[in-house]
């Protein structure tokens, strides 16, 4: 038993290791369960959607009723999204992941897009520029651990591999991009800070659909 | 009356005036008009004259001007409420003069008061009933300063074309509602006022207002606010304008963003009036809801101005519940609470749509300031370090994840955090304070009974200083003294422990003459320290004095005794002997010491009333160093004379020894020399305390020591001391100076004590053989308890010489009781 106990400290060492080194969708973490990916996908969204709520509150001070703007079309608006909780609960596992990981890459062009476009008009604030990039780094991180939930799911058979043929679907993002493109930047940030919402409240959503036991 | 003042020369004069009215506004002051008569052509003259009922005088109109021509203004001094006034106006011309017909005034049945005034009138609509609000204010009054009346009011209306007012009585308020009017009408109102018993006032100024017919459209709602309680659904809040005195409908319309078509309200009920609440089919997310609120009546229609929802971002549940609060107590024992709550019912938390966090905050109740502290997403929380007997309000409240808002706080908790885990530890350290104490009582109460015993044990006590002159030290080392009486001695009869130390000295002679022998060869005295105690426990049985702890505490305090008396054999023995053991051999010293005394007193029938003011003057002494040569000169005056008397009767030969003690005695009864006398011996203690480092062990040592060797080496020594007993029976001559004796040269005639001063020269006035006779004598002697006579008196001549050193053997025996 006293060798054991060191043995089992020493690999908890190393988990607490791989939770710190691992990025998501590092090959090397394997020993993470898919709650530990849940659940940094769902902070990391969280964070994602903190930023964004910052940015918009500098656009738009409270004083503002912004959203009284009318003609404000995010390009992602196409997309049927479940719009509550009811909604979210029926959809089918595999539709949420892929719904999931549509908003996520229906969001990464326009980002970079609005990066370069900021960047050369300095309309807004500076911290907003460093916020944007900080933005537009996680989604792509977020998509890739979302990715890697998702195939980790898929390997554990908790969802289907049907999602295969949706995730490859991307013709019809590059439209959507187009679209973002033409956006203005205060739609931008409406509409991105709306759906970083819905990617942080479905992921939330799946994972306790997914481990109702899990601290949900 | 008047008439007199008048006459009427010609058809000139004046017409009559006429007394119009008088009134009072207010009871404290009046005013009286007139009307003029003719003036007959020319300019006239109008004075009012009035008197009271109570006196005959004539008085004239005290103010003509306040309340405007021809009129009286009486001030509130010259208006008294019980009085009638009768007053009369004369107008005066050149030709003649005429007066009015006198008026008789009682003030208080002409109080007037002016009209109210700043009439205003407002139309008012709740519960679409129309009203009418009169409202207006006191009349003013000339004196400002008494503006406390209370007045009585009336209001009269009517519509504007018509001629019949209706009246109202509406009281001491100054304000009305005017039910039952008639929509569209124009209607006239007036107000007057009343002083109590007197008269109403005028009418005030008419004012006209026209009352709305009800038909217009009804004002802008305005929405307050939306909000979801669950992230499921939503209900929204207005504000109705008014409604234009007509049942106005109101009707919420919404749209979505993106989409054209407006749906009204699916639930006007549930979130009750003036509200809409969407339920889950209504409530979309990550959309912005376009509502307006319209109100609508017969004569149209008004709409709010639109408000913009986004469901997502109007999160605000409601506060947390079940709120516990539970005292637990760590394993030191501290306790510390544990906080545990719920989520609202109504949110879901479980499915992962609605993820809230939680905020308390708490204060002790009778505090100000909250303490916040944001707790996260967990449901219970556990706080350190709170302040024993306080009682705590806590509160919770929650938010959703990253939007929304805070949720009201929960309902106020309260937790008394008990002190009785400080009061257990306060408990236990009174507890064990009570015990100590207890301890010490008994402790201090045996002491008191059986005191004596354990002082001897503790403080073994002091060999008197007869043989070697005790010096002053005996006044610095007061102080112990002062401790040993402390300890409980006092309730001792001198008597006896001075009878029992007599007893163990005259063993302990007898012992020590046997076994300090081989002891002082061998330079280790120390057997003789263990022999003496047991033989005076066993024998005496009195152990207060004898016990051994006793002897050692006397040590101490002897140690300071003779410490003037230091000799540089002393010195060497003790340094041979090593710490340890002197010590021993300085308890036996002083035990020896104590001995001595102690035959002085047992010899003295007298002894005990005697000690009595022996025991005292040495607690002075140490105070007070005239006061205790004083008191000690009385003492040693008694003992030396009983001891003198002794002397004469046993013994008819007269040393000089003693001769010099009575001088000294004499000297000392002179008084004022004593001063003197203690400030020398102070002196001496200075100068011979450096020289002793270790300084209370070794005098005594010293004493025990050199009566041994004297009786040891009798023989060589007496024949020095004899020879040098000439120089000191010279020096005798000379008291002041010679206070040093410190060793016994021989006993001579059973009684008689040899002293020789130890520090230079040694002297005895005695021979050899007779030396070597009263040793052997003064040990049978001791036996039989006759020879004290001869100690004492040698002792007593000792402190007669040296005044201070006389003192030490009587101070100290009184000390240790």
């Amino acid at each position: 038993p006293r060798r054991g106990r060191p043995c089992s400290r020493a690999s908890a060492g190393l988990a607490l290791l791989w939770l710190l080194v691992c990025a998501p969708g590092d090959a090397g973490c394997r020993l993470l369960t898919v709650a530990d990916l849940f659940d940094r996908v769902i902070r990391h969204s969280g964070r994602i959607h903190s930023l964004s709520t910052a940015l918009y509150e500098k656009r738009f001070p409270p004083r503002d009723n912004e959203l009284g703007k009318p003609a404000r079309k995010c390009h992602t608006s196409g997309m049927l999204t479940p719009n509550g909780k009811e909604y979210a609960q029926k959809i089918p596992r595999e539709e949420l992941t892929h719904l999931i990981l549509k908003l996520l890459q229906a969001w990464k062009e326009p980002l970079s897009h609005f990066n370069q476009h900021i960047e050369h008009h300095q309309e807004l604030p500076d911290d907003s520029l460093s916020k944007a990039k900080q933005i537009s780094n996680m989604v792509h991180e977020l998509k890739t651990g979302v990715e890697k939930v998702t195939e980790k799911m898929q390997s554990m058979g908790i969802i289907s591999n049907s999602l295969n043929g949706m995730a490859s679907s991307e013709a019809t993002g590059l439209s959507i991009s187009n679209e973002a493109n033409m956006m203005s930047d205060s739609d931008f940030i409406h509409c991105f800070r709306r759906d970083s919402n819905k990617v942080q409240s479905y992921l939330k959503i799946l994972k306790c659909r997914i481990m109702p036991e899990n601290s949900c | 009356l008047f008439l007199y003042f008048c006459t009427s020369l010609g058809q000139s004069y004046p017409g009559r005036p006429k007394i119009i009215r008088c009134r009072s506004l207010e009871k404290e002051t009046f005013s009286c008009w007139w009307k003029p008569g003719s003036d007959g052509g020319l300019p006239t003259n109008y004075t009012l004259l009035y008197s009271k009922d109570s006196e005959e005088k004539i008085y004239e109109c005290p103010d003509y001007r306040t309340s405007g021509p021809n009129s009286c203004y009486f001030d509130k001094n010259h208006t008294n409420p019980w009085t009638t006034y009768n007053i009369t106006v004369m107008a005066r011309n050149e030709i003649g003069c005429n007066s009015s017909d006198p008026q008789y005034v009682d003030v208080t049945s002409i109080v007037q008061p002016d009209a109210p005034m700043n009439l205003s009138l407002e139309t008012k609509t709740s519960a679409s009933i129309m009203h009418l609000w009169a409202k207006w204010s006191p009349p003013p009054l000339a004196d400002v300063s008494s503006n406390s009346h209370v007045y009585h009011y009336e209001l009269r209306l009517k519509p504007e074309e018509k001629e019949e007012w209706e009246t109202i009585p509406v009281g001491v308020q100054t304000r009305y509602k005017v039910n039952r009017l008639q929509a569209g009408v124009k209607y006239v109102v007036q107000v007057r006022c009343m002083l109590d018993l007197g008269e109403w006032s005028e009418w005030s100024s008419k004012r006209r207002i026209q009352i709305p017919d009800g038909k217009s459209p009804p004002e802008k709602p305005t929405i307050i606010k939306c909000r979801s309680p669950e992230k499921e659904t939503f209900t929204c809040w207005w504000k109705p304008g008014s409604d234009g005195g007509l049942s106005t409908n109101y009707t919420l319309l919404y749209s979505k963003e993106g989409e054209e078509q407006v749906y009204e309200c699916p639930d006007y009920r549930n979130a009750g009036p003036n509200s809409c609440y969407f339920d889950k089919k209504h409530t979309s997310f990550w959309t912005i809801y376009n509502i307006t609120v319209r109100a609508t009546n017969e004569m149209g229609s008004n709409i709010s101005d639109p408000h913009y929802v986004d469901v997502t971002y109007i999160v605000q549940p409601d506060p947390p519940v079940n709120v516990t609060l539970e005292l637990k107590k760590s394993i030191n024992r501290k306790p510390y609470l544990v906080l545990t709550w719920f989520p609202p019912p109504l949110a879901d938390v479980r499915s992962g749509w609605l993820t809230l966090e939680y905020e308390l905050r708490l204060k002790p109740e009778e505090g100000e300031e909250w303490e916040t502290i944001f707790v996260g997403q967990q449901t219970q929380y556990k706080m350190f370090s709170l302040n024993p007997g306080k009682k705590y309000i806590v509160q919770i409240h929650c938010k959703p994840d990253h939007h929304g808002s805070w949720s009201e706080w929960s309902s106020e908790e309260y937790i008394q955090i008990p002190t009785d885990f400080r009061v257990k530890d306060m408990v236990v350290w009174i507890v064990v304070g009570v015990l100590s104490s207890l301890i010490c009582l008994i402790m201090s109460w045996t002491m008191v009974l059986k005191g004596y015993r354990m002082i001897a044990f503790i403080l073994p006590p002091v060999p008197g200083p007869k043989i070697k002159g005790i010096d002053t030290h005996l006044l610095e080392t007061g102080k112990s003294e002062e401790l040993l009486s402390a300890l409980g001695c006092h309730g001792f009869p001198p008597t006896s422990d001075c009878e029992e130390l007599l007893i163990e000295y005259l063993e302990v002679e007898d012992s020590e003459d046997q076994q300090l022998m081989p002891s002082h060869d061998n330079g280790h005295p120390s057997k003789n320290a263990k022999i003496i105690p047991k033989e005076t426990d066993s024998d005496s049985g009195r152990g207060s004095c004898d016990s051994p702890s006793l002897l050692s505490e006397k040590c101490r305090e002897s140690r300071a005794l003779p410490s003037t008396l230091q000799t540089q054999n002393v010195r060497d023995v003790q340094e041979d002997k090593g710490g340890k053991r002197s010590w021993e051999t300085q308890c036996i010293a002083s035990e020896q010491k104590i001995v001595l005394f102690n035959d002085e007193s047992t010899k003295l029938s007298t002894w005990p009333t005697a000690q009595l003011p022996d025991n005292q003057p040495p607690m002075f002494a140490y105070h007070n160093p005239v006061d205790a040569h004083k008191i000690t000169l009385s003492t040693t005056n008694v003992h030396v004379a009983r001891v003198l008397v002794g002397n004469e009767e046993k013994h008819q030969s007269q040393y000089p020894i003693i001769e010099t003690c009575h001088d000294d005695m004499e000297k000392q009864r002179g008084m004022e020399n004593l001063y003197s006398k203690t400030d020398q011996t102070t002196v001496q203690v200075k100068q011979n305390r450096p020289n002793d480092k270790p300084p209370f062990l070794n005098p005594k040592l010293m004493d025990y020591v050199e009566v041994h060797k004297v009786r040891q080496d009798a023989e060589p020594a007496v024949l020095l001391k004899h020879k040098e007993n000439s120089r000191k029976t010279e020096k005798y001559t000379v008291p002041g100076t010679s206070k040093e004796y410190t060793k016994v040269s021989t006993v001579v005639d059973h009684n008689i004590l040899v002293l020789m001063p130890d520090s230079r020269i040694q002297h005895t006035s005695v021979s050899q053989e007779p030396a070597m006779e009263t040793s052997q004598n003064l040990q049978q002697s001791q036996a039989e308890k006759n020879m004290s006579y001869c100690l004492t008196l040698p002792s007593k001549c000792k402190r007669e010489n040296n005044g201070s050193e006389y003192m030490d053997p009587s101070s100290f025996m009184p000390s240790f009781k």
